[in-house]
């Protein structure tokens, strides 16, 4: 028989409950209302939409999946999943900051700070007042999480930071960060720790916004750190936990950058059958050309199992069971299928689709990174096979 | 505080619908639905009075099971309660039978009502009949096609735009306004507002028996007019080339539209050919 596969068995809802597809509807409608108008525009001039932001603050999507008592919506994950996804359709960038906010700033708080924490940072961080960002990645430490080179060093009842972090999604706008930072343990021990720390405190410094192929709303930048002064209550779960914050939190984020790439392939795919519908050549739609058709369908075939598996991903998370594996399942998924369908989609626009025209030349551009950033692909099958392999051998 | 009822409609979210050229009914069950957008702003207009004078809002739909989805959608923006009337011997139901379904809900569920706003009209039939047919059945003042509405605790005054005319009407509460889309700009329904939608605010279902309805009085028979035809209205543009010399072209040209230049120009050209 074949290798025991590490997919639990368990009921998948194929059919969304009228909560699902209400939160989908008024993301969907906020989304083309508010978004739709300027996403081409704040793409090209990289700008952060303030106003929309504002607007989004009030309708609790910067605190998705938030307990109502620190003022969040508490939505489970397919419904943030669900959020992303639409918001992604229309608008990546915005996606984007979403998605770091809950997926990558709020859930490490929700998972791993004390009482304290969640009282000082919750409720801002779930009105939206407070942007969050995630600070891993540095020159030299990318897929290689552990080696990363930034210092926290025990100064009275302060950590004293130093280093640089880059590629920071929100990193021009955040107002607070969680900066890993390598810290000393007992018996010499160098081990990464996970400091929350506000853009205020003085030695926090911003670089210039990264000019990048997609996704150019979001203010990616880097952050400096120069003797910036953390108080020791601002260390995030224990002394040494880094790796174990780290990929648990990229677990979580994974499931929101699927659901950004699925986002991104499905308002392709709307796009190119819009346009291949209206598109005449040889005197009829291109539409009635049968490879234009199979482009389609592959696109939409690809798409519903993309969203499958993401929504497969949500479940167990909701469930509370494992979902380390099934995240990356969806992430690599999700993200090549967002690379090939946009590709299609700018394919059946012909030259008219390599033009910034049309808003598939932008989801093209945008689809590249889903596949880079939280794990590249090539780290997703890493997590995979090990799962797999893992199994296997029991 | 007042007691406001708003009566909402699920609409298709497309507008190019087939329909059943037997019965002359829109197929709603192709179609994804949505609040018809008057409903929507209808909802919102309840939500300004009651953060200005505090208000009670009972919002009521009649329709298939899944029209539960708009009831959810106006709880979510900030309405008290849903009343859902479903039954299946109330499809088809015309505009007459509707608002005298409509009536006896009301009757039934909040009958110490101060207000009842229902959308102008709706975006699948648009006959805008059922709210001031309802102010009927329920005999009170009613004034339609609101674009303001002032209240207190007894009475309304509406300024409404009719026939390029603007103007303000009062009466007194308890009374009816069916609300255009001029003003009253729908609120987006916040995420914790949609939890909240399906965790605190309840739902109550009525069908026809509840209601004390019998299906003579109602749809189908119940119903006193009939759709004779449906039909879609359509328009061509399409180019005609006239080819050849240029005389011969416009003489050509002449013969083929004279009849309508002279229409449009308001004399005949005949002479002047």
């Amino acid at each position: 028989m074949g290798i025991p596969c590490p997919v639990r068995e368990m009921n998948l809802q194929f059919n969304p409950c009228i909560k699902h597809k209400l939160i989908r509807n008024s993301a969907r409608h906020f989304a083309e209302t508010e978004l739709a108008p300027i996403a081409a525009e704040i793409d090209q001039q990289r700008i952060f939409p303030r106003d929309a932001i504002d607007k989004m603050k009030a309708l609790n999507y910067f605190g998705l999946q938030v307990p109502e008592e620190y003022g969040g919506a508490a939505l489970d994950s397919i419904s943030t999943a669900i959020v992303v996804e639409e918001l992604s359709r229309v608008c990546a960038a915005v996606g984007l900051c979403v998605t770091v906010h809950n997926g990558v700033a709020v859930y490490p708080f929700l998972q791993f700070a004390d009482a304290g924490q969640k009282e000082n940072y919750l409720p801002q961080l779930a009105s939206g007042d407070v942007i969050g960002a995630f600070s891993l990645t540095e020159a030299n430490a990318g897929s290689d999480a552990g080696s990363v080179e930034m210092t926290a060093v025990k100064s009275g009842s302060d950590y004293i930071l130093n280093g640089t972090k880059i590629f920071v999604t929100n990193g021009g706008v955040c107002d607070v960060a969680l900066i890993f930072a390598l810290t000393s343990l007992p018996e010499n021990k160098l081990q990464s720790s996970v400091f929350i720390v506000e853009s205020k405190f003085p030695g926090f410094l911003r670089g210039e916004l990264e000019d990048l192929c997609g996704m150019r709303a979001n203010p990616v930048s880097s952050l400096f750190f120069e003797d910036c002064r953390v108080p020791e209550a601002n260390l995030l779960g224990k002394l040494g936990d880094g790796m174990k914050i780290g990929l648990a939190t990229l677990d979580n984020g994974r499931i929101g950058v699927a659901a950004q790439a699925l986002g991104i392939a499905q308002g392709a795919m709307e796009a190119a059958v819009k346009y291949a519908r209206e598109r005449q050549q040889f005197k009829r739609p291109i539409a009635s050309q049968q490879t234009i058709q199979n482009y389609i369908a592959d696109m939409a075939t690809e798409i519903m199992a993309a969203r499958l598996l993401l929504y497969r991903a949500c479940e167990l998370k909701d469930a509370g069971a494992p979902f380390g594996c099934e995240a990356s399942m969806a992430k690599l998924y999700c993200s090549s299928v967002a690379s090939r369908v946009t590709g299609l989609a700018v394919q059946i626009h012909g030259g008219y689709g390599y033009s910034k025209e049309y808003d598939v030349e932008r989801y093209f551009r945008d689809a590249k990174v889903t596949e880079i950033y939280e794990g590249t692909s090539e780290i997703q099958r890493m997590v995979i096979a090990r799962a797999i392999l893992s199994q296997s051998m029991m | 505080m007042l007691n406001i009822v708003v009566c909402i409609k699920q609409v298709p979210m497309v507008t190019e619908l087939p329909w059943d050229e037997k019965s002359g009914t829109l197929r709603r069950d192709l179609a994804a639905g949505m609040m018809n957008p008057a409903c929507k702003h209808a909802v919102e207009a309840a939500l300004q009075i009651k953060e200005n004078l505090g208000a009670s809002i009972t919002v009521m739909t009649m329709g298939p099971p899944a029209a539960e989805e708009v009831l959810r959608e106006a709880l979510a923006m900030g309405a008290d309660r849903g009343v859902l009337i479903c039954d299946r011997i109330l499809a088809g139901a015309d505009t007459y039978a509707t608002s005298f379904i409509l009536a006896s809900a009301i009757r039934k569920k909040c009958p110490s009502f101060d207000l009842i706003l229902c959308g102008a009209y709706t975006s699948d039939s648009e006959t805008a009949q059922v709210g001031p047919q309802l102010a009927e059945e329920l005999n009170m003042p009613a004034a339609a096609y609101a674009e303001n509405i002032e209240v207190n605790s007894k009475m309304l005054r509406v300024r409404r735009l009719v026939d390029h005319f603007r103007e303000t009407l009062e009466m007194e509460l308890p009374a009816l306004v069916t609300v255009s889309m001029e003003r009253y700009q729908p609120r987006y329904a916040s995420f914790s507002g949609l939890d909240k939608a399906f965790t605190r605010a309840g739902i109550s279902v009525l069908n026809a028996e509840k209601l004390g309805i019998s299906s003579d009085d109602l749809a189908g028979q119940g119903s006193r007019t009939r759709v004779r035809k449906v039909f879609i209205r359509k328009a061509q543009k399409g180019n005609v080339m006239i080819t050849g010399a240029a005389a011969r072209a416009a003489s050509e040209f002449l013969d083929r539209y004279e009849g309508k230049i002279g229409a449009a120009i308001g004399k005949s050209i005949e002479a002047k050919k």
